[in-house]
């Protein structure tokens, strides 16, 4: 079929055809005609125009009654013609922030790193999986040269790029504390200050659990800023204890003091860290119980480290059918 | 030749004759019908303009001309409160998304120049010009 | 996923009457409603939970920026009638410690 320009001689040709014989062919080269027009930039009252100029052509004694009707129909297609010129620009746009939004996750992820540690002896699995662009979420790891592997989970209540970039802040912090310091109770206690000084005035906190491994001794202690309990799996028992400690989220108050309790891993044992996104997941009407949670744990903790998180999230993700409703952060620590 | 002229605007039915006497001017200058309906939406909004927010205020018309072409210039003024956020009103989505009509932005669409200068307490004024074709 | 909020209007007292669901959609309802009530030197403002069954930590600092205005107006927050599962958050989270939560649990369904 030969391509149309938009041109009056070729909607006069089409129309004529179309008058005379009523086909469908000729309403197929409109439809054609139109979405050329769209790509053209070309707007609803230029078309109208158009056709009353080959109306006229066609019939040159057309009624003025007709004539007349026609450009009132031309007059109130200005404002449609605004109105798609408008979406035009404000479509451009949203590709715009879109692209940036997506420049600014990346930036996120790399600014945000952290590498998971090697260690012997030790199997350990994270995954982190944001609900939209930014993650909320955030786990961190540590060592240092005592045999000491620090890691710290963490959630920033307020979604999005606000709590993306209360997040870097977090990880920057972490950074600058020194080895000799990496008591979790304490570490939380800085954290905290750094925090309340940053945001004050603001709805927004930070959950975080910190905890500090020693990988040779398997002397593991905790504190929890608001956060999420874990759980301790013990081998011996076959079960799991919840690990919880007393601790206001970070960020509302000035003068926190955070509890710190520890246990020890045996061969076989494994830590499992996580935020409400694993805990607050919605089965269709109804909120899955720990218990439920737990289970899908054992499910798979057989597996190595990484591999179980992954399938233990691909089990979430499936139960929630593939829409996160909040970001979903697990960390298996297996000795 | 140059002619002037202007339509004060008080009451929402000045708008009509604001338009009447823009369309009057265009179909002088010879203006398509496609752009008389399109200078007549212009007048319209920044009438419409006028009479919302600054109760009263005029539109004036110049026919002008560079090198071969002739086009009519639009002047919309008036002493209202002022628009203070410029950028703010010159962006798409911001006087639509009420359904408050083409806004600026439309204005300027319409239009092949578009100026404003506003001070917040002392008035609006707007200066087009459509070109013909 | 919608929040009812109904205001009580006991002069020194004003209490708020949720029934819903607190999300990072109707938290910014809540805060309009709730934030101004505690501006008021000397109010009690009293957020009856018993018709909540669900919130979310969006919710939570809500009432993070209530209690610190309380601090700032000098009046006071209190919650009343959580159930188990709203309760919860508010343990975990530390803020039973700083908020006057009431301390009869109700079950949740």
């Amino acid at each position: 079929m030969e391509p149309y320009k938009f041109d009056v001689n070729n909607y006069r040709n089409l129309l004529k055809k179309y008058i005379a014989s009523q086909d469908e062919k000729s309403l197929y080269q409109a439809e054609q005609f139109s979405k050329l027009s769209m790509q053209h930039n070309i707007s609803p009252e230029e078309i109208i125009n158009v056709h009353i100029q080959a109306l006229k052509e066609l019939y040159p004694d057309l009624p003025t009654e007709i004539d007349s009707s026609m450009n009132f129909l031309l007059e109130t297609m200005i404002s449609y013609g605004l109105a798609y010129q408008e979406f035009q620009s404000l479509r451009e746009k949203q590709g715009e922030l879109e692209s940036e939004i997506s420049i600014a996750a990346n930036m996120q992820q790399t600014l945000l790193s952290t590498t998971k540690p090697d260690i012997e002896g030790m199997d350990i699995g994270a995954i982190s999986v944001p609900s939209h662009q930014m993650n909320g979420d955030y786990y961190y790891f540590v060592t240092d040269e005592s045999n000491n592997l620090g890691i710290a989970i963490a959630d920033v209540i307020g979604k999005g790029i606000p709590a993306a970039l209360a997040m870097s802040m977090i990880k920057y912090s972490l950074d600058s504390f020194p080895d000799t310091m990496r008591s979790p109770s304490v570490i939380l206690e800085h954290l905290n200050r750094v925090v309340g000084q940053n945001v004050a005035n603001t709805s927004m906190f930070i959950t975080m659990f910190y905890a500090l491994f020693n990988y040779k001794t398997g002397y593991l202690q905790y504190s929890s800023a608001g956060h999420e309990p874990g759980f301790y799996y013990c081998a011996a028992k076959d079960q799991f204890f919840e690990i919880k400690t007393k601790g206001l989220v970070l960020g509302v108050s000035c003068q926190v003091t955070y509890e710190q309790l520890d246990i020890t891993m045996e061969q076989g044992d494994m830590v499992v860290l996580l935020t409400d996104g694993v805990t607050e997941c919605r089965i269709g009407e109804r909120f899955i119980e720990t218990e439920e949670v737990l289970e899908v744990i054992r499910q798979y903790m057989h597996l190595p480290a990484q591999e179980a998180v992954e399938s233990v999230y691909r089990h979430f993700e499936r139960l929630q059918d593939f829409q996160l409703r909040d970001d979903f952060t697990l960390i298996f620590l297996k000795k | 030749m140059i002619t002037k002229s202007s339509v004060q605007i008080n009451k929402e039915w000045d708008i009509v004759g604001a338009r009447q006497m823009g369309r009057e001017l265009a179909k002088d200058l010879g203006f398509g019908t496609v752009d008389q309906a399109r200078i007549a939406t212009a007048i319209s909004e920044l009438a419409r303009n006028i009479y919302l927010y600054a109760k009263k205020g005029k539109i004036a018309y110049e026919t002008v001309e560079k090198m071969n072409q002739k086009g009519l210039k639009i002047i919309a003024s008036d002493q209202g409160p002022g628009i203070n956020d410029l950028s703010k009103v010159m962006e798409d989505g911001f006087s639509t998304s009420g359904g408050l009509g083409a806004g600026l932005p439309g204005v300027k669409r319409l239009m092949d120049y578009f100026d404003v200068v506003s001070e917040p307490g002392k008035g609006t004024t707007i200066t087009t010009i459509k070109w013909v074709r | 996923m919608n929040l009812n909020i109904e205001r009580i209007d006991n002069g020194e007292t004003q209490e708020l009457k949720l029934a819903g669901e607190i999300d990072a959609y109707t938290a910014p309802q809540l805060k309009e409603a709730l934030l101004p009530l505690t501006k008021n030197e000397g109010t009690t403002v009293v957020v009856d939970f018993e018709g909540v069954n669900y919130m979310d930590s969006t919710g939570l600092g809500v009432f993070i920026s209530a209690l610190k205005s309380t601090k700032e107006n000098n009046s006071d927050l209190r919650l009343v009638a959580l159930q188990e599962r709203v309760r919860r958050l508010f343990d975990i989270t530390g803020l039973d410690s700083i908020i006057d939560i009431e301390s009869t649990v109700r079950g949740g369904k």
